[in-house]
């Protein structure tokens, strides 16, 4: 009765498996510097979000709302289209000639991304009794320090689950990079099933490598949270 | 765990249980029996199909040759827009009942779906800037954009295998990034290109050089198997042939008034 006769060794060997291997490290490349872009970014806004000093809390405030309520998508094609009209044309000329597909691509999810990240983590900080920071601000800390030394060492482990959930989000959005040329995993599965018409194998390959890639993100942060973050709450 | 995967093999069966239902139908008997022939097309290509902006309809060579299909059925037409890489999947699920969307005939596709003769001649090309590009060895290492899913992509690795090939969702999304100097070159079959030229507001900074890479003959795309529709397509197309309707068709959108003007090297003929 089957009609569709299931080859799966063109993804397992040969050509096609090697596009298929070179877009899985693009996708790793493309998420983990963009993981890490957008926790700094992130964990940044957080604290200026909750700054002391007015307009600094409104821009941050606006950045958050912007990148937030907008889709990834034309985020995406901003960076990568849009950028090129408001650059000047010696920067385009440079930005031309390296590989700005997968620059436009980072800063995009970066971005993107970070603006959740901010909010989690902010709600991490908000969690932390302000005693705490009455009490490091009377001890001589600084503001930053307190938040610094205190308040975010504790916040951050508080916001391990939310954040994981970003990573996770950002390692997944990283196929919208395909849309501008990025020869990442989805990309290359397209490539294959456009190749061989074998859409069912190149794009279940596919599915089985972002879910290692997603499961292994998920192990690793929790590794972490358990081993360094938080000894004392492994059961 | 259990339960997850007998509800996903039990899904996979249905659908293709329905899959094959479908593969082995007679078109032609069903396109007469539910009044209408739905044809998968471009929608952002002039001019073989693109909206009309006083119209808000798609229009273009393709349609004119499915309008005649669909009159000599004496049945509808409905058009759905569809792109170079969801043509073959949708044409396979039976959204569609024939592709009629610039698809080149290869041996490959030939395994997977049946083509009509060939309605439309022309040889893979590229835009480039003016006076850059003199022959394939100005590429050589340079970034080339085309669309994804096209076969274009594939002669262009071929031709030039140190060439970085980015593929875009669409030509005017490739063509923009020419324009923004992204890519050294757009490439596609010639009659594409002219089009996209046609349509560009500062055409005089682009050329098309006078360098082919390959042949690309366009048939009208069918499922395998469908040998009473495709029989029926091909006479027909060799009857516009006869009456010089193909021929009206090709001067109206290739014509040397329009802004895509092309000659008629080829002939309709029964070329399989």
């Amino acid at each position: 009765m089957l009609n569709y006769h299931f080859d799966w060794s063109i993804i397992t060997s040969g050509k096609y498996f090697e596009w298929l291997v070179s877009g899985v490290k693009v996708t790793l490349e493309l998420s983990a510097i963009s993981i890490v872009f957008a926790f700094v970014l992130g964990l940044l806004l957080a604290v200026l979000r909750m700054s002391q000093v007015k307009p600094v809390r409104y821009i941050a405030l606006a950045y958050l709302e912007f990148f937030r309520n907008t889709p990834l998508l034309v985020q995406i094609f901003f960076w990568y289209f849009g950028s090129y009209k408001i650059l000047p044309q010696a920067v385009n000329d440079w930005l031309n000639n390296t590989n700005f597909e997968f620059a436009a691509a980072v800063i995009a999810l970066s971005i993107y991304t970070s603006a959740f990240i901010a909010e989690d983590i902010r709600s991490g900080i908000l969690s932390i009794p302000k005693e705490q920071m009455e009490a490091a601000r009377s001890a001589g800390f600084s503001y930053l320090r307190s938040m610094q030394y205190i308040i975010l060492p504790q916040a951050v482990r508080i916001t391990v689950p939310p954040l994981v959930n970003q990573f996770l989000n950002l390692a997944k959005n990283s196929s919208l990079a395909m849309t501008i040329g990025v020869a990442e995993l989805t990309y290359q599965a397209r490539q294959v099933e456009s190749y061989t018409f074998k859409g069912f194998e190149a794009f279940g390959a596919a599915t089985v490598v972002y879910l290692v890639i997603s499961s292994s993100i998920t192990f690793l942060v929790y590794q972490y949270d358990r081993r360094v973050l938080n000894p004392h709450k492994a059961a | 765990m259990k339960k997850l995967m007998t509800l996903f093999a039990a899904v996979l069966l249905v659908g293709t249980l329905a899959h094959s239902a479908l593969a082995a139908g007679d078109t032609l008997a069903e396109v007469k029996k539910k009044g209408v022939l739905v044809v998968g097309v471009k929608d952002s290509l002039p001019p073989f199909g693109y909206i009309d902006e006083k119209t808000r309809e798609i229009v273009g060579y393709d349609i004119d040759f499915c309008k005649y299909i669909a009159k000599k059925l004496g049945v509808k037409l409905e058009l759905k827009p569809v792109t170079s890489a969801s043509r073959m999947p949708q044409l396979e699920e039976g959204n569609i009942d024939i592709i009629a969307a610039t698809m080149t005939k290869n041996p490959e596709r030939a395994k997977q779906i049946d083509f009509s003769y060939t309605y439309f001649l022309t040889g893979q090309k590229f835009i480039t800037p003016k006076g850059k590009v003199r022959s394939l060895k100005d590429l050589a290492g340079k970034k080339i954009g085309t669309a994804k899913g096209s076969t274009s992509e594939q002669n262009v690795k071929a031709a030039i295998p140190t060439a970085t090939v980015l593929s875009f969702d669409d030509y005017p999304q490739a063509f923009l990034a020419l324009q923004q100097g992204k890519v050294a070159a757009v490439t596609t079959d010639e009659s594409i290109l002219a089009g996209i030229l046609g349509k560009a507001p500062n055409k005089n900074k682009f050329e098309i050089p006078n360098i082919q890479i390959s042949n690309e003959p366009y048939g009208l795309g069918m499922r395998k198997g469908d040998t009473n529709f495709v029989k029926f397509v091909d006479k027909t197309l060799l009857e516009m042939e006869r009456n010089g309707e193909a021929r009206k068709i090709f001067e109206r959108w290739f014509g040397p008034k329009t802004s895509t003007p092309l000659k008629r090297t080829f002939k309709i003929t029964a070329d399989k």
